[in-house]
C-alpha cells in the first residue's frame, strides 16, 4: 500500500506518457539506449513548471576549462534544486528487450515464434504419458474404468422403454430403428428384431402412439439410471488397457544468433548511416527479447570485412570500395561457432546497393544459398532515389524472388523504418 | 506503511547518540531534540521517496522517486545517506546496514541539521509547531486518500487536480514572513486573499474574529469571481484558491471550484510553504552540517581511528561529486567565514597595538609567530588521561572545572571523549581555524584593502603595549559565533551574495558556461568573479525559478487571469510555459494570460552571424501568451507594455563572446 500504488500508478501514467513506439523507432533518439535497456523518452513524466530556458540560462561548473571549451550540457538540478533529482534520468521509460518485444508484437500486430532448436535438457516428468503396453504395476485404472464407462454411456439406452416402443400400434422393429436413429438412441437393430420376437402378439397394439408411451412411461437419461441403479456391468475392453509412463520433456533453448553486417564505404554518409541504425537496432533488441539466448556479430565492410563491437559499429565510416562478398565470407567463417541445428540464424545486410562489379552473381548469390538461416535479409538504403531498386538489391530480388527466406527491403526516410522491420519480421514469421 | 524500530533496539547506537548531542551542545549548538529511527533498506528508499516523512498523500511522483532511487541505486556505491526531516522533534532515520562509522557521520551531520532547523529563521516562517509537520502531512493525506476514495468523486479527478496544482507549487511567495495563512476561514465561499501576514494557525476562524482581525477586506473575493484589479500577488496559489473557479467542460463555463478542490489547493499549498525553507537554505544548511559533521567526526574524534579512514573516504566521496556540489560550496564558505572572522579578530588586535598600523603592520609583525602563538597549546591539543595536570594549568575560560573534576575521578573517560573537559571557548580554541594546515597563510594573505577597512573601525589604536599582550586578548570564539549569527538570518541568497567573494574564489575554478549558437552546445565562457557569483546567484534566487505573479484577475475587463513573468535577461521555456497555462486554466476556469519578454535571433542574423563566427545577436520582443481552453494565441507586445516586468536584478544580457 502506499508507495506501492504510487509506484504503480507512475508505471501507469509513464506508460500512457511514453512516446508511441513506432514514433520512437523513426524519429527518437537511440542514444541513452543500449543492448540491456531500451529507454524511450517520456513526453512529459515531469509536470510543467515555469522554469528558465535552460539555453539562456547557462550555469556555473566547477573546473579549469579555457573560456570557449566546450562543456557537457547543464544538468537539470543544478543549484538550487532538490537533492536526488538524477541528471540523466529524466523523461525516459526504461524496458528490457523482452517488453520492447512485446510491445512490438502489440504495436505492429507481429505474431513471431521463436523456434527451439538446441535440445538442452531431457527430463522424466510425472507418470502423466500413457502407453499401450507396459508393466501390470503401472496399468492405469483410472484410465480403464473411465473409458468403460464413456463406452457404456454410449452405448447404453433405456432397454424396458425401447420394449414398451415395440409394443405401439403399426411400429415394427425397421421402424422402430428409423426412430430410434432420429432420436439418437444407441439400440442396435437386431436388439429390436430379438425382442420384438419375445413380444406376445396381443400385447403389440399396448400404445396408440410413441408420444403416449413417453407421457405414461417417460425415457429416464442414462446418468440418472446409473445413479439410481447402478450397473451390473461395464463394457470393459482390452483395447482400453494403457500403462502409466513418465513424461519426456524436452527442453529445448530457443538461441539465435544475429549477423548484423554494414556497408561502411564512403558512400555510406550519415544520414543513411541513421536509417540502418534505426531499422537495425529494433530488429537486434526484438530478436534478443524473444529468444532465450541471443547473441550478436556486428561486420562492417568496404573491400574488406572485418569484425566490430555494437557500440563502434553504427558511427564507422571507412574509404575504399565496396565488396559485399567480403561479409558474407567472414559471417560464413564466424557461423560455423554456431551450428545450423543448435541456433536460428538472421543476417542482416545494409547498404547502398553498391558492389564491385560481379561480386553480387559470382560471390554473394552462393554464398547466401550456402549458408542456413532463418532470414538473410538486404536493407537497402537510398535517400532521395527514386528509381526503384538499386544494383546488388535487384539482383538478389530477381535471383531469390521465390525464397522464403530471403528479403529484401529499402528504407530511404525514416518513415519507410516501420514497414521494413514489419516485413521482416512477418516473413520470417511465415516461414515453417 | 513503514514499521521502524526506535533506536533504543540497536543498543549500539544508544551512545554514539547522546555522545554527538552532548558534543554539539558543547560545540555551541541547540539542536531540536531528535528522534532517531532504524531502516532497512528498502524502508529507508521509501522514505527518501516521501521527502523523509512515513505518509504522503497518493501520488504517482513519489512512485517516480522511488523507482529512480531504486534504478540509481545499481550504480551507486557509497550507501551512507542522511535523511533527517525538520520538525520538533525531528527525526532522523539510519539506515540498519551501514557500518558503525557510517552511523557516527550522519548522526553528527543529523544533530547540525537539527541546530539548522531551529535557528534559521527562514525555518521560523512555517516553523514545525503544533501539530507538527509529520502530523500535518499525515492528516494531509488522510484527506486527500479520502477525496480519492469517497465514490461520488473520481479519484483521476483528483489526481489531476494535484497535478495540476504542483505545476504552481513554486509560485509562493517565500520570501515573505509567516506566510501561511489559514485560508479556510469559516467557509471557501468567502476567501481571505489579504496580504496580512497574520499566522493564523490551521485553525477556523469564528466570523466575530474574522471581522475583527480582516474587516472589509474580506470582500475581496465576494461576488462571481469578479476580482480587484488592483490585485497583485507573489503567492499565485493563494489567490486562485480564493478566485480561481473550474472549467464546467458540459456547460462550457466556469463554476465555482467544489470543497475538495480548494482544500486541495490549501493542502499543497501549505506544504510547499514547509517545504520552502529547506530549498531556500539548501547550500548554508548542507554546509552546515557537513562542517560540523566533519569538526565532530575527525576535530573531536568522535570517530575512532579506525573508523576515521572509512569515513574520510566517504565525505570525500560526498565532497568530490561531479557539478555544482552544495555540501562542499557551504562547507567551503562556512569555513571561510571562519576564518575572515578570526582573521579579522586577531588584525583588530593587532592594529590595536601602540604603534601598528594597516601600513606598517606587515612590516612589524612576523605570521608566523603570530600563529605559533595562537596556536592551541599542547595540554589543550592533546588530552588523556595523563595529561590533565596540564590541562589544569590553563585558563580557566578553557576547562571546564567541574568536568576536569570528574575526570580526574574516571567518571569522564577523557581518553575516548576530551572535550567533556573543556568549555566553547576550549573547544574553539582547540580547533582555532587559523593555524590548521590547510589555512596556513590565510592570515597573511589578507589584502591591504581589507586591513585598512579594519582599521578604520579601530577605535583604540594605543590600547597594547605589545603584540603579546594584544594576541593574550584575542577572542578564539570569534569565529563559531559570527557562524552562529550568519545561520540565523541568512538564505542562500543573501549568504552567497555576502560570502562568496573575490578572495574567496580565487582559489577555486569556478567558470560560467553559456549556450552557443554556432556549435548548439555549450561552452566555458567566464572565470570572472563578478560573472560567476551572477550565475550563482540565478540558480539560488527564488528556487532558481523565474518569478511569475499575478498582475490581475480581471484582465480586459473579462475575468481572465493576467500573470506576468518578471524579466531579469533570461527568458523563459516557452514550451513549459505553456504547459503550466494549460493547467492554470483548470484552477481559473476562464482564460489565462502570461506576459512575457522572450529573446529572438532573427534567420538573416543567424547567417550573418555564422559567416562571420560569432554569436548572434538577439532581440528582446514582449509577448502576451493566451490559453482560452482550446487554443494559444501569442501577440507581440509593444515595449512600454513591457517595460515594467523587467528587472536588471540579473544581468544576462551580455552574450557569450568568446569567438572574439
Amino acid at each position: 500500500m502506499g508507495l506501492r500504488d504510487d509506484l504503480r500508478r507512475f508505471e501507469e501514467v509513464g506508460e500512457e506518457r511514453r512516446d508511441d513506439l513506432a514514433d520512437f523507432i523513426r524519429y527518437g533518439d537511440l542514444g541513452p539506449s543500449d543492448a540491456e535497456r531500451v529507454r524511450i523518452p517520456i513526453k512529459i513524466v515531469e509536470l510543467p513548471e515555469f522554469v528558465y530556458d535552460f539555453r539562456d540560462r547557462g550555469g556555473v561548473g566547477e573546473g579549469d576549462p579555457e573560456p570557449g571549451d566546450p562543456v557537457g550540457a547543464p544538468e537539470p538540478g543544478d543549484g538550487g534544486d532538490e537533492p536526488g533529482d538524477t541528471p540523466g534520468e529524466h523523461g525516459h521509460y526504461e524496458m528490457d528487450p523482452a517488453e520492447f518485444a512485446a510491445q512490438l508484437d502489440e504495436a505492429l500486430g507481429l505474431e513471431l515464434e521463436p523456434k527451439g532448436k538446441a535440445v538442452v535438457e531431457r527430463t522424466e516428468g510425472a507418470f502423466t504419458d500413457r502407453a499401450r503396453v507396459g508393466p501390470d504395476s503401472t496399468l492405469d485404472l483410472n484410465w480403464l474404468f473411465r473409458e468403460a464407462l464413456k463406452r457404456k454411456l454410449v452405448l447404453d439406452f433405456d432397454e424396458s422403454f425401447m420394449r414398451e416402443v415395440l409394443r405401439v400400434e403399426g411400429i415394427d422393429p425397421d421402424t422402430a430403428y428409423r426412430w430410434a436413429r432420429e432420436e439418437r438412441i444407441p439400440v442396435g437393430r437386431k436388439w429390436l428384431v430379438d425382442e420384438y420376437a419375445d413380444i406376445p402378439c396381443e400385447e403389440r397394439d399396448r400404445w396408440p402412439s410413441i408420444e403416449t408411451v413417453e407421457a405414461e412411461l417417460g425415457r429416464t437419461p442414462i446418468v440418472e439410471r446409473i445413479r439410481r441403479e447402478g450397473f451390473d456391468h461395464l463394457p470393459i475392453r482390452r483395447e482400453d488397457e494403457r500403462y502409466r509412463h513418465p513424461e519426456i520433456v524436452e527442453e529445448r533453448q530457443k538461441n539465435v544468433v544475429v549477423v548484423n553486417i554494414r556497408d561502411v564505404s564512403g558512400s555510406m554518409g550519415a544520414d543513411k548511416r541513421e536509417l540502418v541504425e534505426r531499422t537495425f537496432t529494433p530488429l537486434d533488441w526484438y530478436l534478443q527479447g524473444k529468444y532465450d539466448h541471443a547473441e550478436f556479430i556486428y561486420i562492417a565492410h568496404d573491400a574488406e570485412a572485418w569484425e566490430v563491437d555494437r557500440e563502434s559499429f553504427f558511427g564507422i565510416t571507412s574509404g575504399g570500395g565496396t565488396r559485399i562478398s567480403s561479409a558474407y565470407e567472414l559471417a560464413q567463417e564466424r557461423l560455423e561457432a554456431y551450428p545450423w541445428t543448435e541456433w536460428n540464424r538472421f543476417i542482416f545486410a545494409a547498404g547502398d546497393s553498391q558492389n564491385a562489379s560481379r561480386d553480387t552473381a559470382d560471390r554473394v548469390i552462393p554464398l547466401i544459398e550456402n549458408i542456413n538461416a532463418n532470414q538473410h535479409v538486404y536493407l537497402e538504403t537510398r535517400p532521395g532515389e527514386r528509381a526503384g531498386l538499386g544494383r546488388h538489391a535487384r539482383a538478389l530480388t530477381d535471383h531469390f524472388e521465390d525464397a522464403e527466406d530471403v528479403v529484401v527491403s529499402v528504407v530511404n526516410r525514416p518513415d519507410d523504418v516501420i514497414e521494413a522491420i514489419t516485413e521482416i519480421l512477418t516473413r520470417e514469421g511465415e516461414e515453417t | 506503511m513503514i514499521e521502524s524500530k526506535p533506536a533504543s533496539v540497536a543498543a549500539e547506537l544508544e551512545e554514539p547518540v547522546r555522545a554527538a548531542r552532548e558534543l554539539a551542545k558543547a560545540l555551541g549548538l541547540d539542536p531540536y531534540p531528535v528522534n532517531y529511527w532504524i531502516v532497512d533498506y528498502d524502508e529507508m528508499n521509501q522514505l527518501i521517496a516521501y521527502q523523509g516523512f512515513q505518509e504522503r498523500y497518493p501520488h504517482w511522483r513519489w512512485g517516480m522517486g522511488y523507482d529512480r532511487r531504486r534504478k540509481q541505486d545499481r550504480f551507486d556505491v557509497s550507501r551512507a545517506f542522511e535523511l533527517v526531516n525538520n520538525d520538533n522533534p525531528a527525526n532522523a532515520f539510519l539506515q540498519e546496514s551501514n557500518s558503525l562509522a557510517d552511523q557516527k557521520a550522519v548522526i553528527t551531520h543529523v544533530e547540525a541539521h537539527a541546530d539548522f532547523f531551529k535557528h534559521n529563521q527562514w525555518f521560523e516562517t512555517y516553523g514545525p509547531e503544533e501539530p507538527g509537520a509529520t502530523a500535518m502531512l499525515a492528516r494531509h493525506a488522510d484527506r486527500i486518500r479520502e477525496y480519492m476514495e469517497d465514490p461520488d468523486i473520481d479519484c483521476e479527478d483528483v489526481e489531476r487536480w494535484i497535478d495540476h496544482v504542483l505545476t504552481l507549487a513554486d509560485t509562493i511567495d517565500q520570501q515573505r514572513p509567516r506566510p501561511i495563512r489559514e485560508l479556510s476561514v469559516s467557509s471557501p465561499e468567502e476567501p481571505d486573499v489579504t496580504d496580512d501576514p497574520m499566522p493564523l494557525g490551521e485553525f477556523d476562524l469564528s466570523d466575530e474574529v474574522r471581522d475583527a482581525l480582516f474587516g472589509d477586506e474580506f470582500d475581496a473575493g465576494g461576488d462571481e469571481g469578479v476580482v480587484d484589479e488592483r490585485a497583485s500577488e507573489s503567492d499565485v496559489l493563494a489567490f486562485l484558491w480564493a478566485h480561481g473557479m473550474q472549467y464546467d467542460q458540459d456547460r462550457d463555463r466556469a463554476v465555482e471550484m467544489t470543497g475538495w478542490q480548494r482544500d486541495v489547493i490549501e493542502m499543497l499549498r501549505a506544504e510547499a510553504y514547509y517545504f520552502a525553507p529547506q530549498r531556500m537554505t539548501k547550500v548554508m544548511n548542507e554546509g552546515w552540517s557537513a562542517y560540523y559533521e566533519s569538526l565532530m567526526m575527525t576535530g573531536e574524534g568522535f570517530a575512532e581511528p579506525d573508523e576515521l579512514v572509512q569515513y574520510a573516504d566517504h565525505m570525500a566521496q560526498v565532497l568530490g561529486s561531479p557539478g555544482l556540489n552544495p555540501y562542499k560550496l557551504g562547507m567551503e564558505l562556512w569555513a571561510y567565514i571562519e576564518n575572515t572572522t578570526n582573521r579579522r579578530e586577531v588584525l583588530e588586535r593587532l592594529l590595536q597595538v601602540k604603534g601598528i598600523s594597516w601600513r606598517t603592520l606587515r612590516n612589524v609583525v612576523d605570521f608566523e609567530e603570530i600563529r605559533e602563538t595562537v596556536a592551541p597549546p599542547p595540554a589543550l591539543a592533546r588530552i588523556t588521561a595523563e595529561t590533565l595536570d596540564d590541562l589544569a594549568q590553563l585558563d580557566d575560560q578553557f576547562v571546564d572545572e567541574d568536568a576536569l573534576c570528574r575526570a580526574r575521578s574516571g567518571t569522564i573517560d577523557v581518553d575516548r571523549y576530551p572535550w567533556k573537559v573543556l568549555t566553547f571557548s576550549g573547544l574553539a580554541r582547540r580547533n582555532y581555524s587559523l593555524v590548521k594546515p590547510q589555512y596556513r597563510g590565510f592570515l597573511q594573505r589578507v589584502s591591504d584593502a581589507e586591513l585598512e577597512r579594519i582599521h578604520r573601525y579601530v577605535g583604540e589604536t594605543d590600547r597594547y603595549g605589545s603584540i603579546e599582550e594584544a594576541l593574550a586578548a584575542v577572542d578564539y570564539t570569534a569565529g563559531w559565533r559570527r557562524m552562529q549569527e550568519v545561520r540565523e538570518s541568512h538564505n542562500d541568497v543573501t549568504f552567497l551574495d555576502e560570502f562568496l567573494t573575490r578572495e574567496f574564489l580565487e582559489d577555486r575554478q569556478y567558470f560560467t558556461f553559456e549556450y552557443s549558437y554556432l556549435s548548439d552546445g555549450f561552452h566555458a565562457a567566464s572565470t570572472d568573479y563578478e560573472d560567476v557569483k551572477r550565475k550563482l546567484l540565478l540558480s539560488f534566487t527564488n528556487f532558481g525559478k523565474p518569478r511569475i505573479t499575478v498582475a490581475d484577475g480581471n484582465h480586459e475587463n473579462r475575468n481572465e487571469l493576467l500573470l506576468v513573468h518578471h524579466y531579469n535577461g533570461i527568458m523563459l521555456d516557452l514550451d513549459q510555459a505553456r504547459d503550466v497555462l494549460e493547467r492554470t486554466f483548470e484552477l481559473w476556469g476562464r482564460a489565462v494570460n502570461l506576459k512575457t519578454v522572450v529573446k529572438q535571433v532573427d534567420d538573416g542574423e543567424l547567417k550573418r552571424a555564422r559567416r562571420e563566427q560569432r554569436e548572434p545577436e538577439h532581440r528582446e520582443q514582449g509577448l502576451m501568451l493566451r490559453f482560452d481552453g482550446d487554443e494559444f494565441s501569442t501577440s507581440e507586445l509593444p515595449w512600454d507594455a513591457v517595460e515594467g516586468i523587467i528587472s536588471r536584478e540579473y544581468d544576462g544580457t551580455q552574450s557569450p563572446n568568446w569567438h572574439r
